[in-house]
C-alpha cells in the first residue's frame, strides 16, 4: 500500500459499495437484474392524402394505448418525422393528435412497448356515469328488453351477466317468455344486430357498459380493430365479445384502444387511405421492467436514475456506459495480456459499431474497407500528395464505399449492410494508411498481426458490452463507474510482465 | 502456469514493458526533457554544446517552400543521409551514396529521381514519420562511413551501438548489424541482428536474430563473437554524458563508429526498447537494480559512473 494510488482505487470501490448496498436493501433493487418480461410491440401505420387545394393543415387522431392496471406503456415513438405529434387524454382514452403541413409526408407511424405484468394489477375503479351510454331504440323495444329480463333480476350480478349472455344463443331459461316476445326480440335482433340488443339487455338491467375498440393480444397485422363490451359486475370489468355475445375468459388479455363510439381513426382535411395496426411479442430486454418500477418511484435514489431521463437520451446513456467497460478492457487487453493493436481506442470504437452491424458482418465489413484502402493507399502512393488532403481522400474514400455498402444492403436486404454508417470513419481512415505504412516499414507479417490483435480485441470486447445483465446493471447502478475507475487505477500500477512477455523472452526465463 | 513463468521471468530479472514505464521511464525521464531527444536537430544542438561528436548536419529544411533549395544546399556533395527530425524506429532514413545523371543513388543500388525525393521531403515535412504526426523538419546529414571493425558482419548498412543507460550508468549495451533481411537498416524489428556486449571487457558475445540465438552472421557467415570493439570506453563515456546533458535517467544511446571521426552520437531515445535483453542473454532488471544499490559518490561525474560500470557489467554473473 505504499502508493496513493491504491488507496484512491479503495475509496472508489467503497462508493460504489455504499449506493448499491443502500439500493439493495433499502429499496429493494435486485442485485442482478434478470427474470424476462413479457411485452408486446404495437405499431400504429396510417396512409393519408390530403385534400386537393386545400390549404388547411392536416389534423389525424387516434386512439393509442394507455398505461392501465396490469399493463405499462413505454417506449411511445412517433417515426412520422414531418408531422407534430402530441399525446392529449380525453374522457377515459388516450388520443394521438399528429397535426402540420400536408404537404410533407403521406404517412405516420407510431410505435409502443406494452409490458404485461398481471401481478401489479391494481383494484379496478368504479364506474363512472361515462359507462351509462344512451342506447336510442324505440320506447316499445326499450320495454320489452325489460319484460324479458325481469326475470333475471334477483339474480347476483355475475350469474345475471351469464344469464344475458346464454340469451343471444336463444337460451332463457324456464319458464320460456312468451312465444310473441320472443318472435319481437329476434326481429329487433335482426334490426341492430348483437351488439346493440346485448347493450339493451345489460342496461335494461342497470349494469354499467363500455363500448370499447382495441385489440385482443396476439401476433397480427390488422386494418380494423376488435370491438368488446366492456360490462361491470361490481367488482370487475368482464368483457364481452361484441359480435358472439361469448365471455372472454382471464386468461385472453385485450389492448383497449378507444372506448367509446367514436372511430379509431379521423381526419381532417385530407383522406385516411389505410390504416393498420401491428401487434409482435417481444422478449423486451429487461431494461424496461425495471424503468417501469423505478419511473414511478419518488424515493431520492429512484428518482436520481437514468430511468427517469427521456427516452431517446436513455438510449445514448446506455452506449456511454458501455465506453468505459471498453476501455477497461482495452487496458487490461494490453497492458496485461500484450495484444497489439492499431491506436489504442480504435477496437472500442469498433464494438461499438459491431453493435448495430452484429459481429460477423462488422468485421467483414472492417477488413474489406481496409484492404480495399490500402490498395487505393497504395495507388495512391505514387501520385505524392501531402499528408492532410491524402487522409481527407481516404476518409472520403471509406465513406464512399460506407455507402456502396449500404445501397448494396438496402438493394439485397441485408440490414447488416445499411447499419455501418456507425462504423468509426476516421479511425478507419487513419487504420488504412498506418496500416500501409506498417506494411512498408516493418513488414506484411507485422501489419497482419497488428491488424488481428486489432480485430481480436474488438471482439472481446464486443463481446463483453454485448453482455445483457452487465449493460443492465450499468444502466440501473452507474456508481459502478467508479468501480471501473479504481479498477483502472490498480491497471495503471500494475508493473508486472504482459502475457506476451512470456514467449517474447521465453529464451531468458528458460534459462534461469 | 503462468505465475510459474512469470516467477521465472523475474528470477532472470528480465525487465517488462509495464515496469520500465512505470518505474524507469515516468520517474526518471520528465517529460519536458523528451522533446530534447525526439527531435534529432535539438539533440544534435545539445550534443554539440556538450562536445559530444555528431555526423555533420549540412542543411535543414523546415518548410515546404524550401524544398527546392535544398540541392544547392548540397553545395555539390555526392554523398547524404536524409532523415526527419522527429522520426521514431528508423523510419523515413534515405542513405544517398552517389548521384549519377541528375538521380541520387541509394545505399541498397536503388535510383532515385529528384521529384521523388522532394517528394519524400515533403512526407517528412507532413510528418508522415514523425512520432506524433507533428509537422517535421528534414535533416540532410553527412554519410557514414562505418568503421571496418563490424564490415564482416555486416550486409550493408550502417551497425550501430545502442547503449542502456541509467542514471548515467551504461547498463547493457548492444550493436545491431543490418542484414539482407533488414535492407542495410539497423532496426531489429526489421531483421536487423542484435548481438550483446560485454562492458567490462568491450567484446561482443553471440547476437540474437528473430528466429533466436545464432552465432554467425546470416549473410556473412562470419563469427559474431569476439569483436573488440575500438573507441569502447569512449563511447561509454559519450553515452554516460549523455545523461547529463538531457537530463533523462532512463535513456537509450545510439552510436555509430565512423572510419574518419570514431565514435559518433546518432540518436537518443527515451523509451528505449527491450530486445537488448535478448540480445544480451540477459535480463536488465537486475543491473538497475545493482545501480540503485551503487555507492552514492560514484554518480558525481561520468567517469566514475563509466569505471563503475565496467568493474560491475563484465563476464558472467550479471
Amino acid at each position: 500500500m505504499k502508493r496513493p494510488g491504491l488507496w484512491l482505487a479503495v475509496l472508489l470501490f467503497l462508493i460504489p459499495l455504499v449506493l448499491i448496498g443502500y439500493r439493495v436493501l433499502r429499496l429493494g433493487y435486485p442485485l442482478f437484474p434478470t427474470s424476462p418480461v413479457k411485452a408486446w410491440g404495437f405499431t400504429l401505420e396510417i396512409f393519408f392524402e390530403p385534400t386537393e387545394g386545400n390549404g388547411k393543415e392536416i389534423k389525424i387522431k387516434a386512439g393509442l394505448p394507455e398505461s392501465r392496471s396490469g399493463q405499462t406503456v413505454i417506449e411511445q415513438r412517433d417515426l412520422s418525422s414531418s408531422l407534430q405529434f402530441n399525446l392529449i387524454p380525453e374522457g377515459l382514452n388516450q388520443i394521438g393528435v399528429w397535426s402540420g403541413d400536408p404537404e410533407r409526408g403521406r404517412s405516420l407511424s407510431y410505435r409502443a412497448t406494452i409490458l404485461l405484468n398481471p401481478k401489479q394489477a391494481r383494484k379496478p375503479k368504479p364506474p363512472g356515469p361515462e359507462s351509462f351510454p344512451t342506447i336510442i331504440v324505440d320506447k316499445s323495444e326499450e320495454l320489452l328488453a325489460r319484460r324479458l329480463t325481469e326475470r333475471y333480476a334477483s339474480l347476483k350480478p355475475p350469474e345475471k351477466l351469464k344469464a344475458i349472455l346464454a340469451t343471444t344463443k336463444g337460451i332463457w331459461g324456464e319458464p320460456l317468455p312468451e312465444d310473441n316476445d320472443l318472435k319481437r326480440w329476434s326481429t329487433i335482433k335482426e334490426k341492430y344486430g348483437t351488439e346493440k340488443v346485448l347493450l339493451l339487455l345489460l342496461r335494461s338491467l342497470d349494469f354499467p357498459v363500455r363500448k370499447v375498440q382495441g385489440f385482443i393480444l396476439k401476433e397480427t397485422i390488422a386494418i380494423e380493430p376488435d370491438r368488446w363490451i366492456a360490462v361491470w359486475t361490481g367488482q370487475k370489468w368482464e368483457h364481452v365479445n361484441a359480435e358472439t355475445g361469448d365471455l372472454y375468459d382471464e386468461s385472453v388479455c385485450l389492448l383497449p384502444l378507444m372506448i367509446g363510439d367514436s372511430p379509431m381513426v379521423t381526419i381532417s382535411g385530407g383522406k385516411l387511405l389505410e390504416t393498420r395496426w401491428i401487434l409482435i411479442k417481444q422478449t423486451l430486454s429487461q431494461w424496461r421492467a425495471h424503468f417501469e418500477r423505478i419511473y414511478r418511484s419518488g424515493r431520492f435514489l429512484d428518482r436520481w436514475s437514468l430511468f427517469g431521463i427521456p427516452n431517446q437520451f436513455q438510449e445514448i446513456f446506455r452506449i456511454l456506459l458501455l465506453v468505459p467497460l471498453g476501455v477497461l478492457m482495452i487496458s487490461v487487453l494490453r497492458n496485461i495480456v500484450g495484444f497489439p493493436t492499431f491506436g489504442i481506442f480504435m477496437p472500442v470504437l469498433m464494438a461499438l459499431a459491431f453493435r448495430s452491424t452484429g459481429l460477423y458482418y462488422g468485421l467483414g465489413i472492417f477488413g474489406g474497407v481496409v484492404l480495399i484502402g490500402y490498395l487505393l493507399r497504395r495507388a495512391i502512393d505514387r501520385l505524392r500528395l501531402l499528408l492532410v488532403p491524402r487522409l481527407s481522400f481516404l476518409i472520403t474514400f471509406v465513406i464512399l464505399a460506407f455507402t456502396i455498402f449500404a445501397l448494396i444492403g438496402s438493394k439485397f436486404g441485408i440490414r447488416e449492410f445499411m447499419a455501418i454508417g456507425l462504423l468509426p470513419f476516421v479511425i478507419l481512415s487513419m487504420t488504412i494508411e498506418r496500416f500501409f505504412i506498417l506494411i512498408e516499414e516493418s513488414g506484411a507479417l507485422q501489419a497482419l498481426r497488428t491488424a488481428a490483435g486489432s480485430a481480436a480485441v474488438a471482439t472481446i470486447t464486443y463481446k463483453i458490452i454485448q453482455i445483457d445483465p452487465l449493460q443492465l446493471t450499468f444502466f440501473v447502478y452507474p456508481e459502478l463507474l467508479f468501480t471501473i475507475m479504481g479498477l483502472l487505477l490498480l491497471l495503471g500500477n500494475y508493473s508486472g510482465y504482459r502475457l506476451s512477455e512470456i514467449l517474447r523472452f521465453k529464451v531468458l526465463g528458460e534459462k534461469s | 502456469m503462468i505465475i510459474r513463468q512469470f516467477l521465472s521471468l523475474r528470477r532472470a530479472g528480465v525487465l517488462g514493458i509495464n515496469r520500465r514505464n512505470a518505474e524507469y521511464i515516468m520517474p526518471f525521464n520528465r517529460r519536458s526533457s523528451f522533446p530534447l531527444v525526439d527531435d534529432k536537430l535539438l539533440t544534435k544542438q545539445l550534443a554539440l554544446k556538450h562536445g559530444i561528436p555528431t555526423p555533420p548536419l549540412y542543411h535543414v529544411v523546415s518548410h515546404h517552400g524550401d524544398i527546392a533549395g535544398f540541392e544547392r544546399a548540397l553545395a555539390g556533395r555526392q554523398e547524404f543521409v536524409l532523415k526527419p527530425a522527429r522520426g521514431g524506429g528508423g523510419s523515413g532514413i534515405i542513405l544517398i551514396v552517389d548521384r549519377k545523371d541528375g538521380k541520387f543513388m541509394t545505399q541498397s543500388g536503388r535510383a532515385i529521381s529528384k521529384e521523388e525525393i522532394h517528394y519524400h521531403i515533403s512526407d517528412i515535412l507532413s510528418g508522415i514519420y514523425s512520432l506524433e504526426g507533428l509537422e517535421d523538419k528534414a535533416l540532410i546529414e553527412g554519410l557514414i562511413h562505418p568503421d571496418d571493425v563490424f564490415s564482416k558482419v555486416t550486409y550493408e548498412g550502417v551497425p550501430d551501438v545502442r547503449i542502456i543507460v541509467y542514471r548515467g550508468i551504461p547498463a547493457m549495451a548492444m550493436v545491431r548489424l543490418p542484414t539482407k533481411q533488414s535492407d542495410g537498416k539497423a532496426n531489429l524489428h526489421r531483421g536487423a541482428i542484435g548481438v550483446g556486449i560485454d562492458i567490462g571487457k568491450g567484446k561482443t558475445m553471440d547476437g540474437v536474430a528473430r528466429s533466436g540465438v545464432i552465432t554467425h552472421h546470416p549473410d556473412t557467415g562470419e563469427l559474431l563473437r569476439d569483436i573488440e570493439i575500438p573507441y569502447w570506453r569512449k563511447m561509454l563515456f559519450m553515452a554516460s554524458q549523455s545523461t547529463d546533458m538531457t537530463g533523462l535517467g532512463y535513456l537509450g544511446v545510439d552510436l555509430v563508429i565512423d572510419k574518419n571521426e570514431g565514435p559518433l552520437l546518432l540518436e537518443l531515445n527515451a523509451r528505449p526498447g527491450l530486445q537488448i535483453q535478448i540480445a544480451n542473454q540477459r535480463g536488465l532488471l537486475k543491473r538497475l537494480e545493482m545501480i540503485e544499490r551503487a555507492p552514492k559518490d560514484i554518480f558525481l561525474s561520468p567517469e566514475k559512473r563509466v569505471a563503475w560500470s565496467i568493474q560491475n557489467f563484465t563476464g558472467g554473473g550479471f
